[in-house]
């Protein structure tokens, strides 16, 4: 093998080329800048491919207008290569690379896009609610099976974490408030903070949030990827609704399991705030239940519980419809699913402030 | 004979307890277009991906350009896989990018030239796989099956490889697309001088463009041969897969 060698002769104008012509050539070749190439010489090329032989053409002929130089002493293949590529060297020509688009734009492109989703949103309501009320008339066209399978993966396998998490952030809260009311000797108050922040605001929120990472995203990479290997349009084309096959049973297990979930977090959060107030407060755990049950309110349990089934409703309204969105390539259900997380979180801290604001305007 | 482009020597492999391949041989030369072909389940993919070092046979050796694909250093094979390349059934093209980017992403890692000479190379191929200009700047979804098949087909093709793979050029294919493509295949082929390794199912292209059709059977290489040459060889199913096509045909490959 010898290497890719080309000068330029300018008493000929011809461009002389030698060795093995391949993609990695070109830096052989020699500053044509403002010369005129009449000759292409190939005596001494021993290799051309497809890649190389554009090359040469593109050094002798910078504008596919100029005139075809002549070429001289090629090999009869590498000849014919030539002819090959030359007679499709005009879609090669350089296009403009589309300007990037400015900041105004990607803001009118963005508010539009947000526009997007909330008329999106209305109208897979509108279609969930029709659905909804066809199969009110009847039981048997509802998927228990696929209603039981839900709930399992939605309920089921989340115990874990939620009871992992609800009970360090027990622990973290009431260490952290134990630690100012000791200052004032006013230990046994840790309850009541406990009690509030848990079951009116930390579970509820922490327990969405943690089912919108993980379920959330879940529901929509795989009704996208059925989406993707066209299984929608078979459940269309068999006459069943995918709406009645994929999104109900869904959310119905999302509207079951969230619940159930805030409220096991609930326990986790007081067992971990328990077991600080004995360590580090002194507050035995009979001192710790006795407390809980003079100052626990019906009211702090059932709003915490009251916010969960709205934040399960969101969720799964805005998982299913990001999957059912999915255009067919992997692209799309990448960005779905991100699409998928930070909607619904944005839409659980939102929800939780007019709740908030709510609660205390009506004074509960 | 000059040095095979592909051997496969005695190479053997059990999938999931079934035995896939016992002790199978077959070469392929320089410049030949040579078709694979064999019933569903005769392990046609798996030995294309054991050849293209996706999958690791249990024994034997297989070799591209008298280089061992299994005993390389990742080096080695990186320079080894910039001499072939692979269209894979479905195009397997990166959903992410647009046409010109797919086929221009071998130029863009394996090479040193600027990015807009890549693009400009990657439009040739696309120009060679017979696709218009316009189709450069689409992404892949956008496109058709046939499309895309030659979408795949150039970027196998950007860096000028000598050796081709083809899983199913035609498959998914209506019979216009899949003769057309035949065709291109045959044409880079001749043009290019490249050596083709083909599976299919497809008769016509077994009949339209193959030098040689290789025929896998119970793990080991039945036969090969032309097409006629095949026909004398006496087996059930060849003889019903080689007669399985429309009877006015049989009297048009004839001569």
């Amino acid at each position: 093998m010898t290497e890719a060698r080309a000068h330029f002769d300018e008493a000929q104008g011809a461009l002389i080329a030698s060795g093995v012509w391949h993609a990695e050539a070109a830096s052989a070749l020699p500053d044509l800048a403002g010369k005129a190439v009449r000759i292409l010489d190939g005596a001494g090329v021993t290799q051309l491919d497809t890649n190389g032989a554009w090359l040469l053409l593109a050094a002798a002929r910078p504008q596919v207008s100029d005139p075809m130089p002549e070429l001289r002493a090629f090999q009869p293949p590498h000849l014919a290569m030539l002819e090959l590529v030359a007679q499709h060297c005009a879609t090669t020509a350089v296009q403009p690379e589309p300007r990037s688009e400015g900041v105004l734009a990607h803001t009118g492109r963005g508010t539009l896009a947000m526009w997007g989703h909330v008329v999106g949103l209305l109208d897979f309501v509108g279609r969930l609610f029709i659905e909804l009320a066809a199969l009110m008339g009847s039981l048997g066209r509802w998927r228990w099976r696929e209603f039981g399978a839900q709930v399992s993966a939605v309920f089921v396998g989340a115990i874990p974490i939620v009871v992992g998490m609800l009970f360090l952030l027990g622990v973290v809260f009431a260490y952290l408030l134990g630690s100012q009311a000791q200052q004032y000797g006013a230990n046994i108050f840790v309850v009541d903070g406990l009690l509030m922040a848990i079951l009116r605001e930390i579970s509820p929120v922490i327990v969405a949030v943690l089912v919108a990472g993980r379920t959330g995203a879940a529901i929509t990479a795989q009704i996208g990827t059925m989406k993707v290997t066209e299984e929608i349009d078979a459940i269309t084309t068999l006459g069943l609704s995918p709406l009645a096959v994929l999104v109900i049973p869904r959310m119905l297990a999302l509207l079951l399991a969230l619940p159930l979930l805030v409220f096991i977090g609930d326990i986790a959060g007081i067992v971990g705030g328990m077991l600080v107030a004995q360590q580090q407060l002194d507050i035995s755990y009979s001192m710790f239940m006795d407390r809980v049950a003079d100052v626990i309110l019906l009211k702090t349990l059932l709003v915490g519980l009251g916010k969960a089934p709205v934040f399960a409703i969101f969720i799964a309204l805005i998982a299913c419809r990001m999957g059912l969105s999915v255009t067919r390539d992997a692209r799309s259900v990448g960005a779905n699913t991100t699409s998928t997380v930070v909607q619904s979180l944005v839409a659980i801290i939102v929800i939780n402030a007019i709740f908030a604001v709510m609660f205390v305007r009506l004074d509960i | 004979m000059a040095e095979p482009v592909i051997d496969v020597r005695d190479v053997s492999i059990t999938l999931g307890g079934h035995s896939i391949h016992r002790d199978l041989n077959l070469s392929v030369a320089r410049g030949e277009v040579v078709a694979l072909i064999g019933g569903s389940g005769s392990g046609k993919s798996v030995l294309l991906r054991e050849i293209i070092g996706l999958l690791r046979p249990q024994a034997g050796r297989i070799e591209l350009f008298g280089q061992s694909v299994w005993d390389s250093t990742s080096e080695q094979m990186n320079l080894l896989r910039q001499r072939f390349g692979v269209l894979f059934q479905d195009g397997a093209l990166f959903s992410s990018l647009n046409v010109e980017d797919n086929v221009a992403t071998p130029l863009f890692e394996h090479t040193d030239l600027p990015h807009a000479t890549c693009r400009q190379l990657a439009r040739l191929k696309l120009a060679l796989a017979g696709l218009p200009a316009d189709a450069a700047k689409k992404r892949p979804s956008e496109l058709s099956g046939g499309m895309r098949k030659r979408v795949a087909l150039a970027r196998a093709l950007a860096l000028d490889p000598e050796l081709l793979f083809l899983d199913e050029p035609t498959s998914g294919l209506d019979p216009i697309s899949a003769r057309a493509f035949d065709a291109l295949i045959r044409l880079l082929a001749d043009s290019l001088g490249l050596t083709v390794f083909l599976v299919t199912h497809d008769l016509d292209t077994l009949f339209s463009i193959i030098d040689r059709v290789i025929v896998l059977s119970n793990g080991r290489v039945l036969g090969s041969g032309t097409v006629a040459e095949l026909k004398h060889i006496d087996d059930p199913w060849l003889h019903d897969y080689l007669t399985a096509r429309a009877p006015q045909k049989e009297t048009t490959h004839g001569n």
